[in-house]
């Protein structure tokens, strides 16, 4: 017991030394009911600007479902009442006041799936800067296209084909077209679900690389299911477990370390 | 107790990666024994075995980080297996360098062979030899049964060596200033005793290993230190 103390106050003396970033998202006791299914309870985390923060756990464990609170996407869910604060630049995101298009803006999705609309390459990213008036003229627009796609990292596979339909493009591609749809408007968070987990491992390890240069610019969240790409891509790893929060805190502790048993288990591959 | 992992093959990988560590500090002890032997009954044929056996103790280095090495590659290992598996390359490591010395101890038996006016005290060398096979033994114990309480056990006593080592360093000292005819003899027991010393030393390293193996973190005690023959020094009377 007296080393897990030392261990504690070890963590202690870094944090305060190392000064944290102000987060740029915090939930605070975050509960998520499904009808009469509790399945978030008191989730407390912070996101911090210009990290990665991966969401690890077994399946059912609410990851995803945590994932969906940060840009309200369990809105559309009939029965999901979401209770608590999560703040977005100390600003309550679940205030009715917010709109909620205006709010996914700030905080941008990519999905496990790869889901470009069926229109050109080009149309795909410029849609979002279209909608939402970033845009003035065509010029404006190319400009947006280009550099977003150069971002993603597509630019030079797909700059002579922008006329082509964006699902013609490889499943790889279509993730990254994915991720230049969602920068393309300027997001603040970029929330990812899995976004690996239909792509080969050369694909996945392209993704992984922009992930790395994206992090200058926003704050990210991914949610994934390999131990292995947490640990390569994040700064800071979050373990769920039956709806609760375990632990959380830097990716390198959390692996080498972990200080619960049921993180230790999950990561490890034991059973639990 | 640790539960099983879902991959059972990971798990008797992992035993069969302790059990060759075992092996090799059986082998390792069993080691010092025999060259404890050959210098007590002046047994040159068992001082060569133990030379050559030390080609087997080199293999089992070697095979241990091989394995190690391909679990890595296979079971990318977390947390408490990936912190065990690397600490078994470190206690192969170890292992060797304290074969190591068991086969310079008895390299050494020839050339003290030769020299019979010098009765030799045998008797702390002996002690040193046995305290550091129960060292070993009682590391091992820990290692398997991932005990940190027995591990720093281990590696305070190790203090006993070092005291033993000083005791003697002394002693011999005098003999030297006594009869420069004993230096030669006197300085191989030195060595002889250095040695014992440093597979000590090796030990308490392992003992920390385990230590970090079980809690995560390293242990963060200070060592106590018996051996002060470093800055000894003596002065000639007259």
């Amino acid at each position: 017991m007296v080393n897990k103390m030392n261990v504690l106050n070890v963590n202690e003396g870094q944090t305060t030394s190392v000064q944290e970033p102000e987060p740029k998202m915090k939930a605070k006791k975050v509960n998520v009911y499904y009808g009469n299914n509790h399945a978030l309870k008191d989730i407390d985390l912070n996101i911090n600007p210009n990290e990665v923060t991966a969401l690890i756990g077994p399946s059912g464990c609410g990851k995803s479902t945590f994932l969906r609170c940060l840009n309200r996407m369990n809105d559309t869910i009939e029965s999901c009442r979401v209770e608590g604060t999560i703040l977005l630049d100390n600003q309550n995101i679940n205030d009715k006041k917010i709109d909620v298009v205006q709010l996914r803006a700030r905080i941008g999705m990519v999905f496990q799936k790869p889901n470009p609309f069926p229109k050109s390459i080009y149309d795909n990213i410029a849609y979002g800067p279209r909608i939402h008036g970033i845009a003035n003229n065509r010029g404006d627009l190319d400009e947006i296209v280009h550099s977003s796609l150069k971002k993603a990292g597509l630019w030079k596979e797909v700059h002579d084909r922008l006329d082509a339909s964006g699902t013609s493009l490889s499943g790889g591609q279509q993730q990254r077209l994915c991720i230049a749809r969602t920068i393309a408007i300027e997001p603040e968070v970029i929330l990812m679900d899995e976004p690996c987990s239909a792509l080969d491992p050369i694909a996945t390890a392209i993704i992984e690389e922009l992930i790395e240069d994206l992090k200058s610019r926003y704050a990210i969240v991914i949610v994934t299911h390999s131990m292995q790409q947490a640990a390569r891509i994040s700064q800071k790893t979050a373990f769920f477990h039956l709806g609760k929060l375990m632990e959380h805190g830097d990716t390198a502790t959390i692996f080498t370390n972990p200080t619960h048993e049921k993180t230790k288990d999950y990561i490890t591959g034991r059973y639990g | 107790m640790t539960r099983s992992h879902i991959v059972s093959s990971f798990d008797e990988d992992l035993e069969e990666l302790r059990g060759k560590i075992v092996e090799m500090a059986n082998l390792v002890a069993r080691q010092f024994k025999d060259a404890e032997t050959a210098l007590v009954e002046k047994n040159l044929k068992l001082a060569t075995a133990v030379r050559e056996n030390d080609q087997m103790v080199d293999q089992m280095e070697q095979d241990i980080e091989k394995t190690a090495i391909e679990l890595i590659a296979i079971r990318s290992p977390l947390a408490d297996d990936l912190r065990e598996i690397i600490s078994a390359i470190k206690i192969g490591n170890a292992l060797e360098r304290i074969g190591d010395y068991a086969k310079n101890l008895s390299k050494r038996v020839a050339v003290l062979n030769e020299i019979d006016n010098f009765e030799a005290n045998n008797s702390v060398i002996c002690q040193m030899i046995e305290i550091i096979n129960l060292m070993n033994k009682d590391v091992i114990d820990a290692y398997m049964n991932k005990a940190s309480e027995k591990a720093i056990s281990v590696w305070t006593r190790d203090i006993v060596v070092d005291n033993l080592y000083d005791t003697l360093f002394r002693e011999l000292l005098t003999y030297m200033m006594e009869n420069p005819e004993y230096i030669t003899p006197a300085t191989h027991l030195l060595f002889v005793a250095k040695n014992i010393e440093r597979a000590g030393d090796h030990l308490t390293n392992i003992a920390e290993l385990i230590y970090y193996i079980v809690e995560g973190v390293p242990l963060e005690m200070v060592r106590p230190k018996g051996d002060n023959s470093s800055e000894a020094n003596v002065e000639f009377s007259g």
